[in-house]
């Protein structure tokens, strides 16, 4: 079983977690490119990116640097800091 | 034992007959070069050269024959889907599945099994109904049924499903089958190969060359080909070959698992799907259950396999077939599947003149191997889109066009 080492709560198991998809500013305006080619398009190659991940059992959110080619976790931060620590 | 096998016991010198011709050296021009000799690649091959004249075909393969997914799925080969356009174009590929055997003369140990999508869900039904009822008005043996007609085709199913979800009835369509896929690669190579059809293993396509908007060529490992016509047929890689001619889709990666048991003794005759469960199930003909689940959670872009996956399903079956605790796990795998948004294939044309695509196959490409290969080839050989396939062309996503195939999905994504 794989383990993601989160802060706050520690070592936890992939399963107890939902993928929720890659983490990218909204760009101002969209530059030529057609609502279309903004809505659908991905560029699904190997490489690193920032992920938001949810993890069910505590409600927090996460967001995981991951090589999508080597699967490996580059670094794992909460999305927002809690203001009461 | 055969008589040809026999036969070889006295024999010293053997040689079978070589399935495919292995050219030594890449040629400098070819009529269409076909990236990927997947099912898809080669069925397409055969088709320009049985139905269009085209022979002067080269097929280019990074690893080996069949290799990739046209070897990793669970073979299961059916057209209950839910849109129109879908049901009309498996239908097709079922109907091309049937006479292929004698066709590509190789025995595709191609086994009409009947084909149960368990539904525990009154929303499950539903969507089992209306998929019933559009597949019955385009002519496509499938119905709704209940406990008793289940529990005839499959006494071993525990349908209280150990009381978590209780089944509420199943979609029957009597002609879902399995067949060998490695035979499909395989019997397709042998006649495009026959045909004059060059196969080329072990060569990679690095970069696509175009000339004012059109295809002029294609860099490989070996050496650079002129083609003025160039089909990616590839499975895994498709945003990777697009990225060469600067074009985008909505495919995204993701692995697929599947997995086989030891070999055990014929009981399970029919093919069981359960979407709430996530899972299928068949008895290859060797005895081993053929058994598969819904994709890895994110994407990757890589074929290693995972013990959740493994475990996950085995939990979900043990619902099903409590009695298959005993049976061990022989072998498990995983191929990487391009995934769409609406769960129908990218097919037909491009922004770029001479580039086809053949893509977007995601967990249901099989079953479509021999009518993508007809299609794609008519579609190549005339330049217009095939009719069986406008509704897929990648044009559709820009145009909001989408074909919502996702409700006939086997099993939840």
């Amino acid at each position: 079983m794989k383990i993601i080492h989160c802060p706050v709560i520690g070592p936890r198991p992939l399963t107890e977690f939902t993928v929720v998809g890659v983490s990218a500013p909204e760009p101002e305006d969209l530059g030529g490119m057609s609502p279309g080619a903004w809505v659908f398009n991905r560029d699904s190659v190997p490489m690193e990116r920032t992920e938001w991940w949810y993890h069910g059992a505590t409600q927090l959110w996460f967001k995981v640097r991951r090589h999508t080619g080597a699967d490996r976790i580059v670094g794992v931060e909460l999305a927002r800091a809690n203001k009461n620590g | 034992m055969s008589l040809r096998l026999l036969k070889y016991a006295f024999i010293e010198d053997y040689a079978e007959p070589r399935y495919f011709n292995t050219p030594d050296s890449l040629g400098d021009s070819y009529d269409v070069v076909i990236i990927g000799a997947g099912g898809h690649g080669l069925a397409c091959a055969y088709y320009l050269a049985r139905d269009h004249g085209i022979h002067n075909v080269a097929v280019l393969e990074k690893g080996y024959i069949g290799g990739g997914n046209t070897g990793r799925n669970t073979t299961i080969i059916r057209s209950n889907y839910l849109t129109p356009e879908g049901v009309r174009f498996y239908d097709a590929s079922l109907s091309l599945f049937r006479d292929l055997s004698a066709e590509l003369e190789i025995n595709l140990f191609y086994s009409e099994r009947g084909h149960y999508t368990l539904a525990h869900s009154d929303a499950t039904l539903r969507t089992a109904r209306w998929r019933a009822e559009v597949n019955k008005h385009l002519g496509v043996d499938s119905e709704l049924v209940g406990e008793e007609h289940i529990a005839r085709a499959c006494p071993e199913l525990r349908q209280d499903c150990g009381g978590n979800h209780p089944i509420l009835g199943a979609l029957y369509h009597a002609p879902g089958a399995v067949a060998r896929h490695d035979a499909v690669a395989w019997g397709y190579g042998r006649k495009a190969s026959q045909a004059g059809v060059e196969i080329h293993q072990k060569t990679e396509v690095v970069g696509i060359e175009t000339q004012g908007g059109r295809v002029s060529g294609v860099v490989t490992n070996r050496g650079t080909i002129h083609t003025s016509t160039v089909l990616s047929a590839v499975a895994g890689h498709t945003p990777g070959v697009l990225k060469m001619l600067g074009l985008s889709s909505p495919i995204e990666i993701y692995p697929l698992q599947a997995c086989v048991t030891e070999p055990i003794k014929p009981w399970l005759d029919t093919i069981i799907v359960s979407g709430s469960l996530h899972l299928y199930i068949s008895q290859s003909s060797r005895g081993e259950m053929v058994m598969g689940a819904s994709l890895d959670p994110m994407e990757l872009h890589s074929r290693r396999s995972t013990f959740e996956f493994v475990s996950s399903l085995c939990d979900q079956v043990l619902d099903l077939f409590p009695f298959l605790s005993e049976v061990k796990i022989n072998r498990q795998w995983a191929g990487m599947v391009d995934m769409t948004p609406d769960f129908a294939p990218i097919m037909g044309t491009t922004p770029v003149a001479g580039f086809f695509l053949d893509a977007g196959w995601g967990t249901w490409g099989f079953k479509a191997t021999p009518i993508s290969g007809k299609t794609m080839a008519n579609t190549i050989a005339t330049g217009q889109n095939d009719e069986l396939i406008t509704s897929f062309n990648l044009s559709r996503f820009e145009d909001f066009q989408l074909v919502g195939e996702k409700g006939a999905a086997a099993v939840g994504h």
